[in-house]
């Protein structure tokens, strides 16, 4: 099939995989504010892994493609945080809830970053499109 | 960061990783040949007809795959959105590189057409 934007799948993939590192924020804001009952382990922060894959393509002269993907979803190995709540119903003795160790400010942080690499790789979808139209005008009078 | 969270499934380290990423070497970017222009009447790919039909053909094919990825995207079965906008900004992009060979080959017919014999 003919190929009018160059490049477009590396970007593609690295979209992909910031759309994926959003959801996995979005978890753990969702949960950083649900407790458990003793005993039982909180949820843990969640944090995504990219790694780079090559593929060849046969048109662009043996340079390969190099696109991203999630290779895994890690958890987060902190320690809960632990919370007085006394009135909660998942307080142990001592009136001390856990919660899940998430630091929303560090989420916040990490949400802005998975944003502004999106919109970069946005940029790139825009200018391969801006390229190839202008590319289209040669010979316009 | 754990150095253990920079370890990707693959055992990359971002060190590995960075030498994995293709070096654009300048010798190896020597600029695409230019064309040549065919001497047989008839290329290898056959007739004009054949080539201008194949183009067509894979315009066809990209907005068909922009319907499914739309489709896709309305029934709920797993498109991304970017996804469906990159195969519609594809699929435009390739109708315009269509309506532009048209766009050409009827001004050389009018060209013709208005020769004086």
């Amino acid at each position: 099939m003919i190929n009018v934007l160059n490049g477009i799948n590396t970007t593609a993939s690295a979209l992909e995989a910031e759309r994926i590192r959003m959801d996995v924020i979005s978890q753990n804001i969702a949960n950083a504010e649900v407790e458990r009952a003793p005993g039982a382990k909180p949820y843990q922060r969640r944090e995504v892994v990219f790694e780079t894959i090559l593929n060849q393509q046969p048109g662009m002269g043996g340079i390969s493609e190099a696109g991203i993907q999630v290779a895994r979803i890690a958890e987060d190995e902190r320690a809960p945080r632990m919370v007085y709540k006394p009135g909660s119903p998942y307080a142990d003795a001592q009136g001390m809830v856990a919660l899940p160790d998430i630091n929303i400010h560090e989420e916040m942080a990490d949400l802005m970053t998975a944003s502004r690499a999106f919109e970069a790789n946005l940029a790139v979808v825009r200018n391969a499109r801006t390229m190839a139209m202008q590319t289209l005008s040669i010979g316009k009078r | 960061m754990s150095p253990d969270l920079m370890r990707g499934a693959n055992g990359l380290t971002p060190d590995l990783a960075r030498t994995a990423i293709p070096q654009y070497e300048l010798g190896k970017l020597s600029p695409t040949s230019p064309i040549q222009p065919s001497t047989a009447i008839t290329p290898a790919g056959g007739n004009f007809e054949s080539t201008l039909g194949q183009l067509v053909s894979g315009v066809t094919a990209k907005q068909a795959a922009a319907g499914d990825a739309v489709a896709g995207l309305a029934t709920n079965a797993g498109v991304p959105l970017h996804r469906a906008m990159i195969a519609m900004e594809e699929a435009s992009v390739s109708f315009q590189l269509m309506v532009e060979v048209r766009n050409k080959l009827l001004e050389s017919y009018q060209e013709l057409m208005r020769m004086q014999v």
